[in-house]
């Protein structure tokens, strides 16, 4: 079985994030990056099946040079190979990343698809589904279950307070929900051998596309940070039966959280 | 993981090292890379170095550090001869050897990973601070691993090392006795040979690290003993392998081996690391392997003993780094006083206790010494990787020579430290420092030990003064002068470095006339005199090497903000230029006061009388 896995490297969640001076992007200077937390278990996932039905997984990622890293980290967790699209440079919005992973899997053996159901840098819960519906195949979303049976993929997925069983014939898509298991480390035999596991470079016009085909159709007009957390608010009172009563009244009626 | 905090570990910025002084120490400083040049390293670039470090603080953050206020707390448990750990520490000790980091430096074919040992440094570093007393587990069973791979015939090899390089098995050391600590001379243990050519052993051990426990299937104790009839004193010891259940010829597992466990101690600290009295044999039936040659134990020890002690030294270490990171932290958001200049204004408002002059001295403080040492550490990492992979003689010699001078400062001065870095970390927390609830209180008390075992830091001093010093007629200390005095002449390429090389260099002249002096009388009939200012004589000797690492540092730093230093890189690199002002205008005047006294030598320590001390 050949297995995909939609990576994205992201900034680590434990970074200090700051808006660059253009107001539309973050600073990438001193960030430290990771794999997106959600495709990490899209990695754990893909390995798990490969373990038990044989097989190759493949990380299909678009990024820049530095990207490698996360790429090595899932190759270090297992990956069998990893193709990277080179797009330094280029603005791309979410709907673009989907036609160019569509366009690079074209040219792949591919049963079955993995992908973090968002990354946690956009969150825009985009380029999976987008992909497959570029690609034409059935695509399920936030699973925390993932069987191959008998040439379709079945799964638990969760929706709104509850879950959903949904099955698809492969080849499909699907996007990974926390929940669905715990990513291995990466043990350090898997890190040196990751040195070696072949990663193709390619360029968006390798695949055929060209930069108008790319042009996004959403543009960041600016970007904030959160408004700053205020300081903490003593509830005044006479009595503990007052305070509480006071207490009560601000949730309710001026936090609205009651 | 998923959305930070799902394992409930507090993300924060930095928490046990701080990444970037690692990679400062690995990359800029001591340029690791230098070390591809051996066939061997060839592979362990920086991108390679880059992504083991990641994952060995990864593994440290998300699964060691949250075991360790359990450690703490539930601490071992011994009920009929059997040890409980923690039980968090399985779910940590299975990701831990899973990864196979137990043993990074060693020989692939026997399950270790070829990786320099200055780059296994620096993800201990990570581990320990995470929780050192977990660490122990595979920490002693790593160094179990060297001596059968030492002195461990092939047989003895291919039955033991690669289950206990992988921590299938772990290991320990058994040499302390009721009545033999820092005398090992006078251990009692005895060995009988057997006609199958093993020995039978009896005898009891006390204070045994990780001698019993429920980690692992077995647990293989190298111990020293005496053959029956051997000399008395330490050139009649031995050192034998003895399982704690008998591995037989097939590698399968046998009988058990008659090693009970009679009882665990409570302690200061690191609780969750057993500390065991064993008794050997008590049923006849205690069987070991000789490592090694008859009456040649104590020799094999000194083999493994600057790597042993280089590790607490790190053990030490990481409690001062981690109680570092926590007090910065601590101090930036804590809100307590005004403002110095603004004492007198009612209204001004509270201001994070960092910007107080007392807790900023005791946060440089923190910062120098653990700076410092993480420079010292890896230091000696980086020339133990040098002689073992160099084949020019002459350099090999000067290297060993250098490691062998450095360590009692690497183990004594370090630890001794470290805790007066913790005890800082504890000050600066105020009342919840002395809280449970918080962590600083256990690094006192984890790191205290440090200071006490692997040859108490009064013994260190005594190795460094009577044996180090004039060690190849005190070659190694010269050639140390001499690596000290490139850094200052590099330094004096700096004009705003200037004044600080030029107090260390008045420093280092005073400390070889120190030397010399001291260790003249050593050798004199004024030895007592002499040995009474031994431990004195480390921190002198101590202090000027943590005065060169910094302005190593310092003067590396100088060059890449002349450069074109990132932002955030800039704020660091200054950081280091003001660690390297404060120690040498603040701590090296109180050395050269130290070096004063210990060449007036009071005589007054020698000649009190035993009943002059009073209390009878
Ligand atoms: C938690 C813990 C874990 C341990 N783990 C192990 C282990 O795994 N394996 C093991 O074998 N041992 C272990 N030990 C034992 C430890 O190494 C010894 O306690 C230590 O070496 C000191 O020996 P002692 O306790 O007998 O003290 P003593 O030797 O009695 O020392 C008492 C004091 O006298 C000083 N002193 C002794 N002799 C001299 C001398 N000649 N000159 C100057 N001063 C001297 C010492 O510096 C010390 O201050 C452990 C101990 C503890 C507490």
């Amino acid at each position: 079985m050949d297995i995909l896995v939609l990576l994205k490297q992201v900034p680590d969640t434990e970074s200090m994030i700051s808006i660059a001076d253009d107001g539309v992007s973050i600073k990438g200077d001193g960030l430290k990056y990771v794999i997106n937390p959600y495709d990490e278990l899209a990695v754990e996932q893909a390995l798990k099946i490969r373990e038990a039905q044989g097989g190759t997984v493949t990380i299909v990622s678009v990024g820049s040079a530095k990207t490698e890293q996360a790429i090595r980290t899932g190759l270090a967790m297992g990956a069998d190979k990893a193709v990277l699209i080179d797009a330094t440079g280029m603005m791309i919005d979410g709907l673009g990343t989907a036609k160019i992973m569509a366009a690079a899997i074209k040219e792949l053996p591919c049963d079955l698809i993995f992908a973090g159901h968002r990354a946690v840098d956009d969150d825009n819960y985009l380029v999976g589904p987008a992909t497959a519906e570029f690609m034409g195949i059935p695509n399920i979303s936030m699973a925390i279950k993932a069987e191959v049976q008998d040439g379709a993929i079945v799964c638990q997925c969760t929706v709104e307070g509850g879950t959903k069983d949904v099955k698809a014939m492969l080849p499909a898509l699907v996007t990974t929900q926390r929940g669905l298991n715990e990513p291995r480390y990466t043990s350090l035999p898997g890190i040196m051998k990751a040195k070696r596991k072949p990663m193709d470079v390619k360029t968006v016009a390798d695949l055929g596309l060209d930069a108008a085909e790319l042009k996004p159709l959403v543009t960041i007009k600016s970007m904030s940070q959160p408004p700053e957390r205020k300081g903490g608010r003593m509830i005044e009172g006479d009595s503990v039966q007052a305070k509480v009563a006071e207490l009560v009244r601000v949730l309710h009626e001026e936090a609205k959280v009651i | 993981m998923c959305d930070g905090d799902q394992k409930g570990v507090a993300i924060m910025a930095q928490v046990i090292a701080d990444r970037r002084d690692v990679d400062f120490v690995l990359f800029e400083q001591l340029d690791v890379e230098q070390l591809t040049q051996f066939g061997k390293f060839e592979e362990f670039n920086r991108k390679t170095i880059d992504m083991v470090i990641s994952e060995a603080r990864n593994l440290a953050v998300k699964e060691i550090l949250p075991t360790q206020q359990d450690g703490d707390s539930q601490g071992c448990k011994f009920e009929n001869g059997i040890v409980k750990v923690p039980e968090s520490f399985h779910r940590a000790y299975k990701h831990f050897i899973e990864g196979e980091w137990l043993a990074l430096p060693e020989d692939p074919e026997y399950g270790g990973q070829g990786m320099p040992r200055t780059v296994a440094l620096a993800t201990s570093d990570f581990f320990n601070g995470a929780n050192y007393s977990f660490m122990m587990y595979p920490g002693l069973t790593h160094g179990a691993a060297l001596l059968v791979e030492a002195f461990g015939t092939k047989k003895l090899k291919d039955l033991f090392l690669k289950n206990m390089f992988t921590g299938t098995w772990t290991g320990t050391m058994l040499l302390t006795e009721p009545e033999a600590g820092s005398d090992l001379g006078r251990l009692t243990t005895t060995a009988v040979k057997n006609e199958d050519g093993t020995y039978s052993i009896t005898g009891n051990k006390i204070f045994i690290s990780s001698g019993e426990h429920n980690l692992s299937e077995n647990i293989i104790h190298p111990v020293l003993a005496r053959i029956e009839g051997a000399p008395e004193g330490t050139k009649g010891i031995s050192l034998f392998l003895v399982p704690k259940v008998w591995v037989k010829d097939n590698g399968a597992l046998g009988g058990f081996n008659d090693v009970i466990c009679t009882g665990i101690e409570e302690k200061m600290g690191i609780h969750g690391n057993s500390t065991c009295s064993l008794t050997l044999g008590g049923k006849g039936q205690c069987r070991g392997y000789l490592l090694g040659e008859e009456n040649k134990g104590m020799r094999a020890m000194f083999l493994m003993m600057n790597e042993a002690r280089l590790l607490v030294g790190m053990q030490a270490l990481s409690c001062a780094s981690a109680s570092y990171i926590n007090a910065i932290n601590y101090a930036r958001e804590r809100i307590q006083g005004r403002h110095l200049l603004k004492v007198m204004q009612p209204d001004a408002p509270s201001v994070p206790i960092i910007q107080h002059p007392d807790v900023r001295r005791m946060l440089i403080n923190m910062k120098a010494y653990v700076e410092g040492m993480r420079s010292l550490l890896y230091y000696v990492g980086l020339l133990t990787d040098k002689a073992a992979q160099t084949d020019n003689e002459q350099e090999r010699v000067k290297y060993q020579g250098m490691i062998d001078l450095l360590i009692p400062i690497a183990k004594g001065y370090v630890t001794d430290r470290s805790h007066d870095v913790c005890n800082n970390g504890m000050q600066v927390y105020g009342g919840y420092g002395y809280i449970r609830e918080y962590p600083q209180e256990q690094l006192v008390r984890d790191c205290r030990i440090t200071m006490i075992y692997e040859g108490t830091n009064g013994i260190q001093a005594m190795d460094l003064l009577g044996r180090k010093l004039g060690l190849n007629q005190g070659k190694p200390i010269m050639d140390l002068m001499g690596e000290v005095q490139t850094t200052i002449a590099k330094a004096k390429e700096f004009e705003t470095l200037k004044p600080l090389a030029k107090d260390l260099e008045k420093a280092l002249n005073r400390l070889a006339e120190v030397a010399m002096t001291l260790g003249a009388s050593a050798m004199s009939a004024k030895a007592l005199n002499a040995f009474s200012f031994a431990v004195p004589f480390m921190e002198a000797s101590g202090d000027v090497v943590m005065a060169w690492m910094l302005l190593w540092r310092a003067a590396i730093a100088r060059q890449k903000l002349e450069g074109k230093a990132k932002k955030k890189d800039q704020k660091f690199y200054e950081g280091q230029i003001k660690s390297a002002e404060y120690f040498i205008q603040s701590i090296i005047p109180v050395t050269m006061g130290k070096m004063d006294a210990i060449m007036i030598s009071s005589p007054s320590i020698v000649q009190i009388e035993e009943d002059s001390f009073g209390g009878k």
